[in-house]
């Protein structure tokens, strides 16, 4: 089912979707096996459909050769192919497939993989990396293994889960109930209340100086309650403002009200527990399709504690990257401005064309644009759909989140090489910090794992 | 969780010229959501000061408030109360339970907060509460001189609430607290 004249080029090629043949003009991969370039034979607009095996090296070519109508052309590309497709797994031709069949196939190996009683995580992995199916829960329990919330040995869940629900349900207690309740005895407390039931006048109780709402000592569990309100209600504000498209976050039904009070509680029980960073603005879109893919699981048992779960793997989730919220470490090596520099380095291994044009040219440094890129975890730049793949990839790279992050970092700026070339410091600017959002993702996320590390020598091959 | 600051009797400036130092370093902005006031303030600065606290603000009238506009009672719903407020001087004879119990019935409140004594009082009466702040300049009354200033701070949670009385006694500041549930039964009061 190949459309138009279809001319294969003669040296194996990275084959990339003439839609974007435009924005890739001039780029190269400089040291991988194959260089890039565009498919110039095919006219624009035109969808690749090539009948490619998909990520997970099954057997595809055989049956994709059935739905072929016995073209020659068909075959052959298939052979072809197949020699086309490099070493790596999967990260070869980018083209759109015929969706059904790819999306069955992925979401039967992921099932299999998943009922596994010892569950692979490096082949986890390897299939997240290519995306993740939507609904059916699966997204919401490979997540939870990627992140290390749940166990690889399957038959731990059930105990792990409850452990950690419960423990979150503690701490729920400890921290977030009303200063009034804290360190009563509620046993006397009642038999107070009982005696001011009759007529007569009210018994007044003594307490320890420091337990009454307007004390000002530093002790007292009400000024450390009044000392949250504030970052409550900066919480708050920021819920407001969640994904407002959204009908699961915004609005004034009862559920989506639920969904902002669950994640309220997580994000302040966060802030408590880290006094050091407490809440900064933003946390609230990182948590947002975590909480999301959880309480949509079709598991009620899952959807139900939702809020434990995300609590859970939101923490696990910014371990890596929390110091990048912190300000006083903003200039050390662990710090933002330390990512961005790594950040710069990588353009600058890749493209040195682009990194100069950007960094000396036009003097548009990454701090500019790419400080929410990193700190929101790329959030705030693409659909919510998107935002899951790329989380997918992210979460399944096996060197870590912010490895993935930086490349996918750096592969949204190769992207737009063309345009960014021919900007100047506000076009450009402009462009960055509005990324378009007409990217191919599934393209975005190949350019990003076919990049160049700046730090080893390894490869991503499997 | 709600906080209401109750106070009164102030008369500044003729009785006295401002509230204790120690109460105002106490009230701060942002921790009070509702701020009920038995009358008697006596002019516009003290209103102002009040907003300052909270932008609930509600006043009744006392004979001596400037103001004229005040009305002579309010009710106010809060959580699960409702509570009534009114100066008191026009409750004879002056502090007495049985009368204010009429007023309570009239006004339909779980709570009545009423002042001109200048004396703290707490009583639960045929059904209702009736609470006196007292005056929070200590500020002398028309009965006495001896007047300890005195306001109140009612943390209302559902059903409960927790009463905390801060007097300042020899220079010092005392507080203690009264707890109360409201019984769930469907009556008027």
């Amino acid at each position: 089912m190949l459309k138009g004249n279809h001319k294969i080029p003669d040296r194996p090629r990275k084959v990339f979707p003439d839609m974007l043949g435009s924005l890739v003009l001039g780029f190269e991969l400089k040291e991988s096996e194959n260089a890039g370039g565009s498919l110039a034979s095919l006219e624009s607009g035109e969808e690749l459909k090539a009948f490619e095996p998909n990520g997970l090296g099954s057997v595809q070519p055989v049956a994709m050769s059935d739905f072929v109508d016995e073209k020659p052309k068909g075959t052959n590309l298939d052979i072809r192919s197949r020699l086309l497709r490099p070493a790596k797994d999967g990260h070869g031709q980018v083209s759109a497939m015929e969706g059904i069949i790819a999306a069955d196939e992925k979401r039967s190996d992921l099932q299999y993989e998943l009922s596994q009683p010892e569950i692979n995580l490096e082949k986890l992995q390897r299939i997240a990396n290519n995306g993740l199916p939507d609904g059916g829960g699966l997204r919401a329990t490979a997540w939870k293994l990627l992140l290390g919330y749940l166990p690889p040995s399957h038959e731990m869940w059930e105990k792990d889960l409850t452990e950690h629900r419960s423990k979150y349900a503690k701490l729920k207690e400890e921290l977030l109930s009303s200063p009034a309740r804290w360190g009563e005895n509620t046993t006397y407390a009642e038999t107070i209340v009982e005696s001011n039931i009759n007529d007569g006048p009210l018994q007044r109780q003594k307490i320890s100086p420091e337990d009454h709402p307007l004390s000002v000592g530093k002790s007292s569990a009400w000024s450390q309650f009044f000392q949250y309100t504030e970052i409550v209600e900066q919480i708050d504000r920021d819920l407001q403002r969640t994904h407002p498209d959204l009908k699961f976050f915004s609005g004034d039904t009862q559920s989506s009200r639920k969904h902002r009070e669950s994640m309220k509680n997580v994000l302040l029980l966060f802030a408590k527990l880290n006094p050091a960073i407490r809440y900064v603005q933003g946390m609230n879109e990182v948590l947002a399709p975590i909480y999301y893919i959880f309480s949509t699981d079709p598991d009620e048992q899952n959807a139900a504690n939702a809020e434990a779960d995300s609590f859970s793997c939101f923490v696990r989730l910014l371990s890596d990257s929390v110091d990048h919220f912190c300000q006083q470490l903003d200039n050390s090596s662990v710090g933002i401005l330390s990512t961005l520099s790594r950040l710069s380095d990588l353009l600058k291994e890749n493209d040195e064309e682009l990194w100069r044009h950007l960094e000396h040219t036009t003097k548009v440094k990454s701090q500019f644009y790419a400080f929410r890129w990193i700190t929101l975890l790329l959030t705030q730049e693409f659909s919510f759909q998107s935002i899951m793949r790329i989380w997918d990839s992210l979460l399944s790279n096996p060197f870590g989140i912010q490895d993935m992050l930086l490349r996918v970092c750096c592969a949204m700026l190769l992207c737009l090489k063309g345009r960014l070339l021919c900007g100047d410091f506000i076009a450009n600017l402009k462009l960055l910090q509005h990324y378009p959002t007409d990217i191919n993702i599934d393209h975005l996320l190949n350019v990003a794992t076919q990049l160049s590390p700046d730090t080893s020598s390894y490869s991503l091959s499997l | 969780m709600v906080l209401v600051l109750a106070l009164g009797d102030l008369h500044i400036p003729h009785r006295a010229p401002d509230l204790p130092a120690k109460f105002k370093s106490m009230l701060v902005p942002g921790k009070i959501q509702h701020i009920i006031c038995t009358g008697n303030l006596c002019i516009k600065e003290v209103h102002d000061y009040l907003k300052t606290l909270c932008p609930d603000l509600h006043i009744a009238r006392g004979e001596y408030d400037e103001d004229s506009r005040y009305p002579e009672t309010k009710t106010i719903t809060i959580g699960q109360f409702k509570v009534g407020l009114c100066h008191g001087h026009q409750v004879i004879p002056w502090g007495d339970l049985d009368s204010l119990a009429m007023l309570q019935r009239q006004l339909d409140v779980d709570i009545l907060v009423t002042g001109h004594t200048h004396q703290f009082t707490a009583y639960k009466h045929e059904g209702g509460v009736v609470i006196n702040p007292g005056s929070a300049t200590g500020a002398h009354s028309s009965i006495t001189y001896d007047v300890n200033p005195s306001f109140i701070l009612m943390d209302i949670d559902g059903l409960r609430v927790v009463v905390y009385v801060y007097e300042l006694i020899d220079g010092e500041v005392k507080v203690d607290k009264i707890d109360f549930k409201k019984t769930t039964a469907t009556t008027a009061n």
